[in-house]
């Protein structure tokens, strides 16, 4: 088994970002090569060789090596008197995952960080070959329990355009309510994990009891708290009758009300917001460098978001604010992540309002981008999602992902260069990520 | 002469005659140094149990009687002073393995030196002592292993503040030659301009010795620059600056008493700059010479603290406060030297078995040390962290007591300055701990790397253990020892005094320390009795009860494979954290060199540079700005005076004739 390696490639200007180098991490085999220029606003996706020999790129590769430790980051060489590694997990206090960070400091300071993940590997990128799609679908939404409509949306469009099947369009309607209702959980989730570490124990409580109010939601309208086995195409029955509807909206306009109140708490309060002020900053150069996505990337100034730029149904029917700051730090990405759940509050209403519009008509098929290998997009909570399925005779063939959180780590380390130890908490916590989706 | 006189004066030639022996063979020296070091022992406890004797006596050049002696207050230097030779000289035996006598010729001939000005009853002696010490140590510290011309300009740094030290003694001699009309040892009783003069120029002549600020870089660099022999450094960090204290008492014990307030208020604060200075030196401080050479500069500056208490105490007129600063300041000199010679031992003991004085590179692999040298160690590092029962308990406890009473002061801005004081002696103190942990964790306690090699370095763990002992004892048997050098105290204060000792509750009387009438209380022997107690206890637990298999586990490191190369915590890292927090004292940046450093496009990968995090003592840019000056205006004066025009020359000896006649002319 090779391991992952950096790559720095020369390349012209990074989507008018100055600079003649950019990132480039080589696919191989069976890998696909991803490249946003999001100053352009134009996504291009491809495959390794089709890749134009000109063009600019920030590239993730499948990790093939995933059960072994590896790095998510450029190594560091930094070195000095007194200078050492100080690893950080997998099994630590203040890690919340299985993963380890190394950090390079002569105490204190961080001078670089590489985040070092295949601590969490499940092998599901392996267990899902050789089943029939829905199988895997069940396997595919456990990658990371909080974002299963994500995946499991994102692996179900790619299985489908692979098949080049046509899909009822309220399927459609239904995965972009799930992903909605699980978009306001995380975020909230999110805001709750800085409040923790900024010891908010009232904003932590409050905004906890909000994030479990929409599992419960879930649990009420699709089944299971975490939406387990509730995308999967002519699933279990969804509870979604137009009364139910309307109860829905109810419950979702009452949990929308809640949370603004609960959000204003927060702007007031000086020891929340002086702890992640200037906190793991991003700049915008950076984050274009990089390659980040999703709030992330819309925290660094940068107007990015796959729902309007690559829509499927619901969203190409449906209004989708895109919130953005331009500070770049761990505020901006909270905050961020507040608009968003303001914004999802939003298109959920227009969903359930206007449901009758999916009809009972299917949707065209997509492209294959190969024959039997299909592509599949959505805006995860934590930005752009990507699956890569081959499918041969009904069978899963080969899966690869690229997933919010591997295409954000690098942005992380480098954000935390330079950072002093007590900032890693809300650094961490502000970015929204997991390792589970980064192993599989 | 009686025989405590005759053992006196044996001791004194003994170090002498060890000097003349070393150059025949080494070890004659040391053994011979070793010996007279008992028999000044034997005579000091004879001094304070007995009474002061006269030893050898002679007629001096002047026409003045000139003899050896001790009263109460050489007796207890004497005594101190001694305790450390015996330690040294048995671990020179192993230590110096030089083909050279010279460091033994040297050796010998700066205790003899020490010893000739503690025991000399008149002052004439006591400066030839004095620059005798001074050019005998110069010699030890040339005797350093390493770059040479980083050792010449150490030893020359030493020499340079050493001959400033002896100039501003000499002006203090002389003061106290005009006040009383003789050499002697004898009180003047008039105060005045002259009074303060002596003050003055002795505080900042003996200040130098003992390396208080702003004169610390006299005791660090030296030491942790030339990396000077460890046997040397335990002689120059605890006796040498032993010796500076003991000319600091001896010319206050002659000057008019009560003293001006503000020669307290001026050793007071002095003393809590030092103190501060030091700690937070050593501190971050990576050498396992330097540390203890900082560690050094704040206890002599705690005990410029407590004899600035007790001259306050005195110009107010508070006897009890004034006799209890004076015993926190002597036991504080004693514990200070016993416990800081078991330092400079230890890293004697690093530096054999690791060849290294970098802390960072130490990475515990003294670990596996001979039992008594790493006990050792950790009596004397707890002691000097100020850990009950500990040596340095008693002396911090009493010194902060003392300070705790400066509310009792007037006017209202000598309680000011204690009360900075206080806090400047409370925050050294947490530094002090700092450094102690780093100091012992990072040599004597850490599991050593599986990689490491270490080798054993015999015959030296025996001192280290052996002083660690005595640290121990003078810790827990403080209040017998504070009555035991009572006679010091009466012989600086000129008149009978009470030893601060009682009792409390059940504690017997004369176990417990008493500051004040009535204010603090401490016995120290019923702290060990009460560690001892549940020491018992839990050892007959497991004697008798739930004795348990042991298990051995390696460390926990978050779940990775622990001991792996660099992934281990550096003792520059630990304390970092003061670096950054005390930036603007000790003018912390941080350099980086290397690819990338300064360039937009450095976060590119691949990230390599270089990140050095630099702390300065802004004293020593200082007098290295004074050295250029120096140089500037001697350079200046050559190619301007002595430019080899004659003419200008003859007119330069011609205005300076003029002006000497003028001046003499004038003068009759």
């Amino acid at each position: 088994m090779r391991r992952p390696s950096w790559r720095v490639e020369s390349a012209p200007a990074v989507g008018g970002v100055g600079g003649s180098r950019a990132l480039a991490y080589v696919p191989d085999d069976g890998g696909f090569a991803l490249y946003n220029d999001y100053a352009e606003g134009v996504s291009v996706l491809s495959t390794a060789a089709s890749r134009p020999e000109d063009e600019p790129a920030v590239f993730w590769r499948a990790d093939r090596d995933r059960v072994r430790p590896h790095t998510l980051a450029p190594a560091t060489e930094i070195d000095g008197y007194g200078i050492f590694t100080f690893p950080y997990g997998p099994i630590s206090m203040g890690v919340p995952e299985s993963g380890r960070f190394d950090v390079r400091t002569y105490g204190e300071r961080v001078l670089g960080l590489v985040p070092v993940g295949g601590f969490k590997s499940r092998r599901i990128r392996d267990a899902v070959v050789g089943r029939p799609v829905v199988d895997a679908a069940l396997l595919v939404e456990r990658m990371a329990g909080n974002f299963s409509a994500a995946h499991v949306s994102a692996f179900l469009a790619a299985a489908e355009s692979a098949e080049a099947k046509e899909v009822p369009t309220a399927e459609y309607w239904v995965r972009g309510l799930a992903q909605e209702l699980q978009r306001i959980y995380n975020h909230l989730h999110l805001i709750a994990r800085v409040a923790e570490a900024a010891s908010q124990n009232v904003g932590l409580a409050q905004t906890h009891a909000l994030a479990e109010e929409v599992l419960r939601v879930q649990a009420e309208f699709f089944g299971h708290r975490w939406l387990f086995g509730a995308l999967i195409p002519g699933g279990p029955a969804r509870r979604l009758a137009p009364a139910d509807r309307h109860g829905l909206s109810e419950r979702l306009g009452h949990l929308a009300e809640e949370f603004e109140r609960l959000w204003l708490l927060f702007l007031e309060s000086r020891t929340f917001i002086d702890r992640i002020q200037s906190t793991c900053p991003v700049a915008r150069s950076e984050a274009i460098r990089w390659g980040a996505v999703g709030p992330t990337l819309r925290a660094s100034g940068v107007a990015w978001d796959d729902r309007l730029r690559i829509p499927v149904p619901p969203y190409d029917d449906l209004f989708v604010p895109l919130p953005q700051e331009s500070g770049g730090d761990a505020l901006a990405r909270v905050t961020v992540r507040a608009e968003e759940i303001r914004a999802s509050f939003l298109i959920l209403e227009q969903i359930l309002d206007r449901w009758a519009a999916a009809g009972t008509e299917n949707e065209p098929a997509g492209t294959p981008v190969a024959p039997g290998r299909g592509i599949g997009r959505v805006e995860a909570p934590s930005g752009d999602l990507v699956y890569d399925v081959r499918v041969t005779a009904g069978k899963v063939d080969a899966l690869q992902l690229r997933s919010p959180s591997r295409a954000n780590w690098p942005v992380f380390a480098a954000g935390m260069r330079d950072a002093v130890f007590t900032d890693f908490h809300f650094a961490l916590e502000s970015f929204g990520f997991a390792f589970a989706e980064t192993d599989g | 002469m009686d025989l405590l006189g005759a053992l006196l004066s044996a001791a004194v030639l003994g170090f002498f005659a060890g000097a003349v022996l070393s150059l025949l063979r080494r070890d004659l020296g040391y053994a011979t140094s070793l010996v007279a070091s008992v028999l000044l022992l034997v005579s000091a406890v004879g001094a304070l149990a007995w009474g002061s004797f006269t030893g050898l006596a002679w007629g001096g050049p002047l026409g003045e009687p000139e003899s050896l002696g001790l009263d109460g207050l050489s007796a207890f230097f004497a005594l101190a002073t001694s305790i450390v030779w015996i330690a040294t000289s048995a671990y020179s035996l192993a230590y110096d393995d030089r083909s050279s006598p010279s460091l033994a010729f040297c050796y010998a001939l700066t205790l003899g030196s020490i010893a000739l000005l503690v025991t000399s009853s008149d002052l004439l002696v006591f400066l030839i002592g004095w620059e005798t010490m001074t050019l005998a140590s110069y010699g030890m510290i040339l005797q350093a292993r390493g770059r040479s011309d980083r050792v010449f300009s150490a030893a020359f740094v030493f020499l340079a503040f050493g001959e400033a030290s002896t100039l501003l003694v000499v002006v203090a001699v002389a003061g106290l030659r005009v006040m009383s009309g003789s050499f002697a040892e004898v009180p003047v009783a008039v105060a005045g301009a002259t009074a303060s003069v002596v003050f003055l120029a002795g505080l900042i002549g003996f200040g130098l010795k003992m390396g208080v600020a702003p004169f610390h870089m006299s005791e660090w660099l030296p030491i942790a620059h030339s990396s000077a022999p460890s046997n040397a450094s335990a002689v120059l960090s605890s006796t040498l600056t032993l010796a500076g204290a003991y000319g600091l008492f001896r010319v206050l014990s002659l000057l008019p008493s009560p003293p001006p307030l503000w020669w307290g208020a001026v050793m007071l604060g002095i003393g809590a700059i030092s103190v501060l200075l030091g700690a937070l030196f050593a501190a971050v401080s990576e050498h396992t010479k330097g540390l203890p050479a900082y560690s050094t500069i704040e206890n002599n500056g705690l005990i410029l603290v407590a004899l600035g208490i007790a001259l306050i105490a005195r110009a107010d007129g508070l006897t009890d406060l004034y006799v209890f600063a004076l015993f926190a300041a002597f036991y504080q000199a004693l514990a200070h030297a016993i416990a800081k010679t078991a330092l400079f031992l230890s890293a004697g003991y690093i530096e054999h078995s690791t060849h290294t004085f970098d802390l960072n590179s130490t990475q515990g692999r003294a670990k596996d040390a001979d039992r008594a040298a790493r006990l050792g160690t950790i009596a004397a590092t707890l002691s000097l962290a100020a850990a009950p029962p500990l040596a340095g308990f008693v002396s911090e406890w009493m010194v902060l007591e003392a300070l705790f009473q400066s509310y009792r002061f007037s006017p209202e801005w000598v309680q000011f300055v204690g009360l900075l004081s206080g806090a400047a002696v409370a925050l050294a103190a947490g530094l002090i701990l700092v450094a102690m942990v780093k100091f012992l964790g990072f040599s004597f306690l850490w599991k050593p790397k599986p990689s490491a090699t270490r080798t054993r370095a015999r015959g030296l763990a025996g001192p280290i253990g052996a002083v660690g002992a005595v640290v121990l004892g003078i810790g827990v048997g403080a209040p017998w020892l504070i009555r035991f050098i009572a006679p010091t105290v009466a012989s600086f204060a000129q008149g009978p005094v009470v030893a601060p000792v009682g009792g409390l509750l059940s504690v017997p009387d004369g176990w417990s320390i008493l500051s004040g009438s009535p204010f603090g209380i401490l016995s120290p022997p019923v702290v060990p009795l009460g560690i001892a107690a549940g020491a018992a206890v839990a050892f007959g637990y497991y004697l008798f009860g739930g004795r348990s298999p042991t298990r051995r586990v390696d460390p926990w490191m978050a779940g990775s494979p622990p001991g792996r190369d660099g992934e281990t915590y550096t003792s520059f890292g630990y304390s970092t954290g003061i670096r950054i927090m005390m930036r603007s004292v000790l003018e912390t940046r941080e350099v980086r060199t290397g690819t990338g450093v300064g360039d937009p496009d450095a976060a590119t990968p691949p990230f390599a540079y270089n990140v050095d995090l630099e702390v300065l003592d802004v004293f020593k840019i200082f007098y290295d700005g004074l050295v250029r000056t120096g140089d500037a205006v001697s350079s200046a004066l050559k190619s301007g005076v002595m430019s080899g025009r004659l003419g200008r020359y003859l007119a330069y000896i011609l205005v300076v004739t003029l002006a000497v006649v003028i001046y003499v002319a004038a003068a009759a």
